[in-house]
């Protein structure tokens, strides 16, 4: 194993050397964008006091905040503040972007890697039984389930799901994290509180991984080395899973990482159906409220998470496929 | 007279394909008896390996079966159940070993999940791997670290190890050098000399010619002659069979000339009758097997039976 | 052996297409009643009916009422009508911008080609809802700013279909063929790679519609997408939350019920258009 590993380091720079001019061309856009925004950010700090605020102590918040300077020198300076920590102050929430970020972030994680472990688990399993007997009754099944799914909006299947499960049947609550009468966040009520959210979440992500695991697994099916894993008589559980679905399983890696922004997305619209505390809930507000230093960082964290997630996934292919030498 | 180890009647296969069908196999009869190894010969493309995927039930949904294949007189492996039966009983050496083998995993986890699918120790690896000349010391590489050679090995090693009293060798030799080639052939021959049963699917008549008792010739999914080895290299009945052992480089070293039909589009009679110098008219009809070759113009008289 | 086999170009319905007549019949009435609507069933948007507020279905309000009162089946036809023509217009925005992108890049190919991709590499990497937020927050939400998010996202598919077919192309004898013979870059663009590219791209903006279908309403969920004159099938999602905590559930639900099953049909007819455009893909779906 460990002599598979010799390379890893290098499999990391070359993704840093990827990941790197990504983010810094995300912030480039996004400043750009943010620049020819009409939204004037001293307005927006004075907020309603701007209407009576004089003239001058406009001007003196613009020259504090050097808005009027050249756009590439604003750009430097927020991207230094970036680097040293400092992720500036949000408009809509009147606080420190960072404080804004690290109260809510866990929670996101949490919703999506719950999510994305259910989605994986099932994925791989539906899709191999499917795989199993292709065109069966229950391929065709899981299959026509799959298009619908993925035709509908993530927040219908959760507003039809509080519709069924929290009113009419009453079993989960319809959202927030706690009950209302909670005084601290108790293990069991906020398990309570994730379930519904967490399963719409994996239910609207699952139908893609179903698929590509149920093609690749069918095409798998149909190798050379399965058909003489056949021919030797091992069982059927072996063959599906065994062979079958550990070789399937390698370019299905690969895509989990393309398909994680995708996923981000869905979180944020989750947490919004279900009041979640997560990033959901507060990117919509700045959206509302044009808060640019808090939607630029939530932006570019999430797609340095996602990019830290590609790399995950790169080590894990190399673990899995011994023909993979990180260091060749 | 002892129970043959196979016997199959009429073995026929076909495969549906849009707006076509493949003729695979038809109507083969054959029976090969405990401690024979019989040689099943033809060009690429003739339905030699269908015959293997068939008798181990590896056909995939587009295929039809008919006819019956009988193992040690009791059990049916056409429409029988597989468990128990494959692998177990009927070995299959696949072809390309390359591709045969799972590229995720050792040698030594196949081997002992072949073991342990069969309800043998695991310990038994090393030494069945020893016996067809694979160093036990390389079953812990994975399958791309492997030369072609000793990826052959290692697939007999897999096919061996439930002890199959019919192993089903399909092109075993290709791509392996003369030294080698010899190996494989003598591990096959000393298994039928302890009353196993070997069928040897090759292209390769110098291979059948070493180790192989009987001989059987596949031309357009029929067998077109069927002798003992001795008979038919020192006098082939069939016209093909002539032109196969003229092509060997100790002879003629002169290829058939032409191509084999499609098999989705058969001619009605004998089927090498277009690349045939005896063919007459006669040969628009199909011959029967009656003798030893399916032939209206056999090269040597044939006792045909009254 | 199978390119031997006949292939049949023809559409002919078979088994297997009872459901491309589905989804064929499903988008005419849809887009039929889309056109008419205006003429037949008028709508204020403004008109308020509030002793008839959140009735269940019935046989006068199909999919009920809302909680001003208003018919949702009504509305919802309206709120199509919005999102496919948002959809449409965002989806051919996505390809002209891909289509230009993924154009320089394989007729330039070399050092252009190389950063117009890793701007593409960028822009996936991205969560595409989060950076559709950000510019619609950026530019105020309004009609350009969904048509812009969606277009700003989506047009990384088109840009590589255009990109490697054209590459593909350049590598075709029959190009060379035409260089040859002395025709110039126009017409080689004109007479030969165009009418290769043009089928491919028109198939892509169509299967780009349900995906910008799903992100305007996913973005008037969030109340950053249309304003209320310009009610979409999203914004009714979002008004009906409020009645759905009440138990009148069918407020939105029926409108995501319409999201679902017409883009379902516009995805599965454009899916039949690619195998027609691609048996190899049919072929190995049967087989």
């Amino acid at each position: 194993m460990s002599r598979r590993f010799a390379g890893a380091g290098r499999v990391v720079r070359r993704r840093l050397l990827v990941a790197v001019p990504i983010l810094v061309l995300t912030s480039i856009g996004m400043f750009a964008l943010g620049a020819a925004s009409p939204i004037d950010p001293a307005k927006q700090y004075a907020g309603s006091a701007a209407f009576t605020a004089n003239p001058e102590v406009l001007a003196q918040i613009r020259a504090n905040w050097g808005v009027d300077d050249p756009l590439p020198v604003q750009y430097l300076r927020w991207i230094g503040n970036l680097l040293r920590g400092d992720l500036g102050w949000s408009t809509s929430r009147h606080e420190p972007v960072a404080s804004v970020i690290a109260a809510r972030a866990g929670w996101t994680l949490l919703v999506v890697s719950l999510a994305l472990a259910i989605v994986l688990l099932a994925s791989l399993l539906l899709g191999a039984l499917a795989a199993y007997r292709r065109n069966g009754i229950f391929d065709r099944t899981l299959r026509a389930a799959a298009y619908a799914v993925e035709a509908m909006p993530v927040f219908w299947i959760g507003l039809a799901s509080i519709a069924v499960f929290a009113l009419a049947l009453g079993w989960l609550p319809a959202g927030g994290l706690t009950d209302v009468t909670a005084s601290g966040t108790g293990f069991g009520d906020v398990a309570h509180h994730l379930v519904l959210p967490v399963l719409v979440l994996a239910i609207s992500q699952a139908p893609w991984f179903v698929l590509f695991v149920r093609d690749g697994v069918a095409d798998s099916l149909r190798d050379d080395h399965v058909l003489a894993a056949r021919a030797r008589g091992l069982p059927g559980r072996t063959i599906l899973f065994g062979h079958a679905l550990r070789t399937a399983l390698l370019p299905f890696l690969t895509l989990i990482g393309t398909h994680l922004p995708e996923l981000v997305g869905g979180a944020i619209l989750v947490e919004t159906v279900f009041s979640l505390p997560g990033l959901g809930g507060v990117t919509v507000q700045a959206a509302l409220g044009s808060d640019f230093p808090l939607l630029a960082a939530i932006t570019l964290l999430t797609t340095a998470a996602v990019l830290t997630a590609n790399l995950a996934t790169d080590l894990a292919y190399a673990a899995a496929d011994p023909r993979i030498r990180l260091d060749a | 007279m002892t129970t043959p180890r196979l016997s199959t009647d009429g073995l026929t296969v076909r495969f549906r394909l849009r707006g076509a069908v493949v003729h695979a196999v038809t109507d083969l009869s054959l029976t090969v008896q405990p401690g024979e190894l019989l040689a099943v010969v033809g060009e690429s493309g003739c339905g030699k390996s269908v015959l293997a995927h068939t008798l181990l039930g590896l056909l995939p949904r587009n295929a039809t079966v008919s006819g019956r294949a009988v193992l040690d007189g009791n059990t049916e492996l056409l429409t029988g159940r597989v468990s128990g039966v494959r692998g177990r009983r009927v070995g299959l050496v696949p072809q390309s070993p390359a591709t045969a083998l799972n590229p995720v995993r050792t040698g030594r986890r196949l081997l002992e999940e072949t073991l342990r699918a069969h309800g043998r120790p695991r310990s038994d690896a090393d030494g069945i791997a020893a016996a067809v000349g694979f160093d036990p010391a390389d079953l812990d590489r994975y399958p791309h670290e492997l030369s072609g050679g000793m990826a052959q090995r290692l697939c007999t090693a897999l096919a061996l190890a439930p002890d199959p009293s019919l192993l089903i060798a399909d092109e075993p030799t290709t791509g392996l050098d003369r030294p080698l080639v010899d190996h494989t052939l003598d591990l096959l021959r000393r298994r039928c000399d302890t009353g196993n049963t070997v069928i040897l699917i090759t292209h390769d008549l110098t291979a059948a010619q070493r180790v192989a008792d009987r001989v059987a010739v596949m031309y357009a999914s029929r067998i077109v002659e069927e002798q003992p080895a001795d008979a038919l290299f020192a006098a082939p009945a069939h016209p093909y069979t002539a032109g196969l052992l003229d092509a060997l480089p100790d002879r003629a070293f002169r290829a058939v000339p032409g191509h084999p039909p499609m098999l989705t589009a058969l001619p009605a009679g004998c089927a090498f009758a277009p690349r045939c110098t005896r063919a007459t008219d006669a040969c628009a009809t199909m011959p029967d097997l009656s003798g030893t070759a399916r032939c209206h113009h056999p090269l040597v008289e044939q006792e045909v039976a009254a | 052996m199978l390119d031997a086999l006949p292939r049949r170009r023809v559409l002919r319905l078979r088994p297997g297409q009872t459901g491309t007549l589905v989804a064929a019949s499903v988008l005419a009435v849809a887009i039929l009643a889309c056109l008419l609507a205006p003429a037949l069933w008028p709508l204020d948007q403004s008109a308020v009916a509030l002793d008839q507020t959140r009735l269940p279905p019935s046989w006068a309000h199909p999919a009920g009422t809302d909680d001003l009162g208003r018919d949702v089946s009504l509305r919802a036809l309206y709120g199509l009508r919005v999102s496919l023509l948002v959809g449409a217009v965002a989806a051919l925005v996505a390809t002209v911008i891909g289509g230009i992108v993924g154009g320089i890049a394989g007729t330039l190919g070399g050092p252009v080609d190389r950063l117009l991709m890793r701007v593409v590499d960028t822009v996936a990497a991205l969560p595409h809802l989060l950076l559709g937020i950000f510019i619609v927050a950026m530019l105020r939400p309004s009609l350009g700013a969904v048509i812009a998010s969606i277009g700003v996202t989506h047009w990384l598919s088109t840009a590589r279909i255009v990109r490697s077919e054209l590459l593909s192309l350049r590598n075709r004898p029959f190009i060379d063929a035409a260089i040859s013979g002395g025709a110039g870059r126009r017409r080689i663009l004109t007479r030969h790679l165009l009418p290769h590219v043009l089928p491919r791209l028109a198939l892509a903006t169509t299967l780009m519609i349900p995906h910008a279908v799903w992100h305007e309403t996913a973005l008037s969920f969030l109340g950053l997408g249309l304003p209320p004159h310009l009610a979409s099938l999203g914004n009714m999602i979002n008004d009906g939350q409020g009645s759905l905590l009440t138990g009148a559930w069918w407020a939105s639900i029926a409108p995501g019920a319409v999201i679902v099953v017409v883009t379902l049909a516009i995805a599965a007819l454009a899916v039949r258009w690619r195998e027609y455009l691609d048996p190899r893909v049919r072929a190995e779906l049967q087989l």
